[in-house]
């Protein structure tokens, strides 16, 4: 019995490791043949088996509970001082929305950044590889020195994260502070929250403070149907949009972004 | 100039120009192949465009590069290559430049080669300059329509579309520049059969292309009333009402498409249709292409600009 068992474990070990060697075989050549994203791809796919397997895996998250979160701007301001980020563009902002008719309205705040997806839509249309998801701890970065401010990512955002930054003409956005958490410390934004509304954390830790949080509460991403996986979370967040007004019981909508376009893209 | 969006106006004028450029080399070499690669009516139209194919694109790339701010970090592009469409793009790019310049060197001419070793080499680059214009011509929209966080790009038939407006633009370059330069002595019979010959062939080219982008651009917009959310949002900023309803219709689909279509098919058609013979004036060599060149222009602005200022519905 017991060899029985262990046959079909053997032969599974046999055939996954021949799938190592094929992937490995294929990512040798794919490096050799296409220097860019898709070699890229290849080895990245071989690197998060192993690291699965160990269980080391880093991905960066946020989780940002509206119920806590006052419109203060505290983050925005922590944010623009930690960069010295230029005048009307913003890593970090927090937006307001403002609906229904007197008596009945309500209002609400939405604090926004980089959502760093899995899927990221800039990354795979970045003609130089200047904006990579770093394996490590999967933040998606931009290599400034590389970037040659084509702004094709600024379209290819669907939560309008990026920007040209006017001083420098690159395009950059918010990067989770690489230079605080790889020190262990908290993003600057999270750091000053006074609510303590931004919660960061690793996602692929179950105890971390983030993966409890959302397995624990009813939780939704912006444009989850981009299919782009944004590993910033929100808790009841209200996403009541401009084209809303359509709605009966809605009819008055205001959204204040607080940005340079007054208006949601 | 930036408009306020990220993509100004350097863009749409590259986005037209290396569009038009790319059409004109693609139909030059079609042309050319077509009338077997020797002299002939075939070989004065494919002359015409090979000479003048590669200024637009010239153009529209040093507009590209002074876009970025800093000229010199346009070589970036060139250290790596990815699936990026403007990877890609850049890449096909650079070798069409080269491409189409040599291809047009060799209408120039050159005593010391013999014309049969020439005419040999012009159709080798023909060969080539079909597809790698043609990649020209259709990456645009392939760009543009990559990602689905632009809602009005977000289809495959903007990169059609691009395709063939950029071959129709290309073939108007190629009738305007004939009308301007082509010395033609009306009373001789053989001269005169031959003028109206190549005028024929390219003016019912231009009518058929005309044609197809009419019909893709009712596809386009057919569909995108047909459906609901953002694509339907999007869509109403060119629909009667909309912010660029009035480039839309009047300059693009009137001016740029109707108009020249039908005056082309008021010549074309006695010989299409019952094998009469076809003239048409110098002048309306002239204004016609004009008309779709400028309707061709609008299109990418509207199409840039549209993609541009909408965006997904909800948050």
């Amino acid at each position: 019995m017991k060899e029985q068992d262990k046959t079909p474990d053997d032969r599974r070990g046999f055939v996954m490791a021949l799938g190592g060697a094929i992937a490995t075989a294929f990512a040798a050549i794919g490096s050799i043949i296409l220097p860019g994203s898709a070699a890229a791809s290849l080895l990245d796919d071989e690197d998060e088996n192993d690291s699965e397997k160990v269980g080391v895996k880093v991905q960066y998250g946020m989780v940002i509970d509206v119920r806590r979160c006052i419109g203060c701007h505290a983050c925005t301001v922590a944010c623009k001082s930690e960069f010295d980020v230029p005048p009307g563009v913003n890593r970090s902002w927090v937006e307001y929305t403002e609906k229904g008719q007197y008596p009945n309205v309500g209002r609400s705040f939405l604090p926004r950044l980089c959502n760093h997806c899995s899927e990221p839509l800039c990354v795979d249309v970045c003609p130089t590889n200047a904006t990579y998801r770093r394996e490590q701890d999967g933040i998606i970065a931009v290599d400034h020195g590389v970037c040659i401010a084509c702004k094709y990512c600024m379209h290819a955002c669907p939560y309008d994260a990026r920007f040209l930054d006017p001083v420098n003409e690159w395009v950059d956005k918010c990067d989770f502070c690489i230079h605080r958490v790889s020190k262990g410390l908290a993003p600057s934004c999270v750091n000053t929250c006074v609510g303590g509304a931004r919660i960061f954390g690793n996602l692929a830790d179950p105890d971390s403070a983030v993966s409890m949080l959302i397995a624990s509460n009813r939780v939704s991403v912006l444009r989850s149907e981009m299919g782009t996986f944004p590993n910033v979370y929100y808790i009841d967040a209200d996403f009541t949009d401009e084209v809303d007004r359509r709605r009966p019981e809605v009819r008055e909508v205001r959204v204040i972004t607080h940005r340079r376009h007054k208006e949601r893209t | 100039m930036h408009l306020g969006t990220p993509w100004g106006l350097e863009v749409i004028l590259y986005l037209f120009l290396a569009g038009m450029g790319a059409g004109t080399i693609t139909a030059s070499a079609s042309m050319l192949l077509r009338g077997g690669g020797g002299d002939g009516q075939y070989f004065s139209i494919a002359r015409y465009g090979a000479l003048v194919g590669p200024f637009p694109v010239v153009i529209g790339t040093v507009l590209l590069i002074f876009e970025l701010g800093r000229p010199f970090r346009a070589l970036n592009l060139y250290k790596v290559i990815n699936l990026s469409p403007m990877s890609l793009g850049s890449w096909f790019l650079a070798f069409f430049i080269i491409i189409s310049i040599i291809y047009a060197l060799l209408f120039l001419p050159w005593p010391q080669w013999k014309g049969k070793r020439l005419s040999a080499w012009r159709r080798r680059l023909a060969w080539v300059c079909v597809p790698s214009g043609l990649s020209v011509a259709i990456y645009t929209g392939v760009l543009l329509g990559a990602m689905p966080s632009r809602p009005f790009w977000n289809s495959p038939i903007i990169a059609m579309l691009f395709m063939i407006s950029a071959i129709s633009t290309g073939m108007a370059l190629i009738i305007f520049t004939r009308a301007l330069f082509y010395k033609v002595h009306l009373d001789v019979p053989t001269e005169e059969r031959s003028w109206h010959g190549s005028g024929y062939v390219l003016a019912a080219t231009d009518v058929l292309l005309i044609g197809f982008e009419l019909l893709v651009l009712f596809l386009l917009l057919m569909f995108a009333h047909l459906t609901v959310g953002s694509v339907k949002y999007a869509v109403e900023i060119i629909l009667p009402g909309g912010e660029l309803a009035v480039f839309f219709w009047v300059g693009v689909v009137l001016l740029g498409l109707v108009i020249p279509g039908i005056i082309e098919m008021f010549f074309v058609a006695p010989k299409l249709l019952y094998g009469g013979h076809y003239t048409a004036p110098r002048s309306i060599d002239i204004v016609v292409p004009l008309a779709v060149m400028v309707g061709g222009y609008l299109l990418r602005y509207v199409i840039v600009m549209a993609g541009q200022l909408t965006g997904p519905v909800g948050l």
